[in-house]
């Protein structure tokens, strides 16, 4: 009986709440929310994966995107050659570090849902921990896009007001990588979003009516 | 067994009791919080977009087009909407602003019938969404006027900062203030989170 009642709670591993309500009326309280809260484990371990991935492959992107071009030196005039890198700027500094943050926490964060997957006891308390630093790590991860967005279009179209020359028109290459991995920053902040909006939704709909 | 269940259904009943009572005092404060940051990042963002937005310094500056010659007096003008990270900047501080308006709106309206579920999840959201923005726009606007106060050497970007001295403190103090609007979204977020979640408990 005792084997087969584990058994039993082994089966509804992926309802977090399996814990909340009385042993006696598990059976029945915990049945209709297996259905509909079944898929967000998996789901939250899957967006989380991708926030780690989009992370480095933003930060690898960023930090390989040295280029050396001949070019035109003003002074004195002659040509020499030039190379541009992503700590010329300390907008993409600041993209580098906030990505790679963004990474390492995406990685942990995998790893602990993987666990709490396999042993949802504890997995109540570790998501409303996550939640917190998920819009935080939102919000690093937008500004830094937002800063490294704004430098990269100033290079891209150069400003007239300012005298800003252009740049993108000789480091192409250059300008491509940072526009890749500023478009993989943007897609793991939609990430964030979507992980926070999954936690609020799942904490919400577990809350008795 | 049945009588089990009998003795367990009034436990539950008891307990649900309290917990409502719990929940309305737990709402009482969250609401009034709520309200209050509300109109915080109202007024914040506001201030912020009116500030850039009415950013604008006329000054005679001597700026030389060739080194070899000697420096032009011109009479030149800076203008917020010059730089694309500052028109994102003032757009998306108006949109939060008009968000907040339209959401404390939403939030009074609500206030008398504890009505929870789809409006609250949908401004939740919302409030997500602004703090992306928000933080992205307050991101690229930091990172626009850096290269403005310290120019950038390698791609030969002079600075403007040290002719436009009033423009630039204007451009500064409307980051700031922007920084603390979306500090203010952020807290709305989490006490959200936080709320639901002390009311799963």
């Amino acid at each position: 009986m005792a084997s087969a009642a584990d058994k039993e709670s082994e089966k509804i591993i992926p309802v977090p709440t399996s814990t909340s309500p009385p042993p006696e009326t598990k059976g029945l309280a915990a049945a209709p929310p297996a259905t509909s809260a079944g898929y967000f484990p998996v789901v939250n371990v899957v967006l989380r994966f991708l926030l780690f991935a989009s992370g480095l492959v933003s930060v690898v992107v960023m930090v390989t995107s040295k280029q050396t071009e001949i070019t035109q030196i003003p002074f004195p005039p002659f040509r020499a050659p030039v190379s541009a890198k992503f700590s010329h700027s300390p907008a993409f500094i600041y993209f580098v570090a906030a990505l790679s943050v963004a990474g390492f926490y995406g990685l942990i964060s995998t790893l602990v849902s993987i666990y709490a997957l396999l042993k949802p006891s504890c997995s109540t308390k570790i998501l409303s921990h996550f939640v917190i630093f998920d819009v935080l790590l939102l919000g690093i991860v937008a500004s830094a896009t937002g800063a490294a967005g704004g430098v990269a279009y100033i290079g891209l179209k150069g400003n007239t007001h300012t005298a800003w020359r252009k740049v993108c028109n000789v480091y192409g290459d250059f300008c491509r990588h940072i526009g890749g991995s500023v478009a993989v920053s943007l897609f793991g902040s939609i990430v964030l979003v979507l992980l926070v909006i999954l936690s609020i939704h799942s904490i919400s709909k577990k809350i008795p009516k | 067994m049945e009588s089990q269940y009998v003795v367990e259904e009034g436990r539950n009943g008891m307990r649900s009791e309290k917990e409502g009572q719990v929940m309305v005092a737990n709402k009482k404060t969250v609401r009034g919080s709520d309200v209050v940051l509300r109109f915080l990042a109202f007024a914040l963002t506001l201030v912020a977009a009116i500030v850039l937005g009415v950013d604008k310094q006329s000054k005679v500056v001597s700026v030389s087009i060739v080194p070899s010659l000697p420096p032009i007096n011109a009479f030149l003008t800076a203008k917020w909407h010059y730089l694309s990270a500052f028109v994102y900047f003032v757009a998306v501080n108006s949109i939060a602003c008009a968000y907040a308006a339209i959401s404390l709106l939403l939030v009074l309206a609500n206030r008398g019938h504890g009505k929870k579920g789809l409006i609250s999840l949908i401004i939740i959201i919302l409030d997500l969404i602004m703090v992306a923005l928000l933080f992205s726009a307050g991101g690229a606007a930091l990172a626009v006027g850096l290269i403005g106060y310290q120019g950038n050497s390698h791609v030969q970007w002079n600075k403007v900062c040290n002719a436009f001295d009033k423009f630039c403190q204007q451009v500064a103090a409307a980051i700031v203030v922007s920084l603390f609007g979306s500090a203010v979204y952020l807290l709305l977020v989490l006490l959200a989170a936080l709320n639901l979640h002390k009311k799963h408990n």
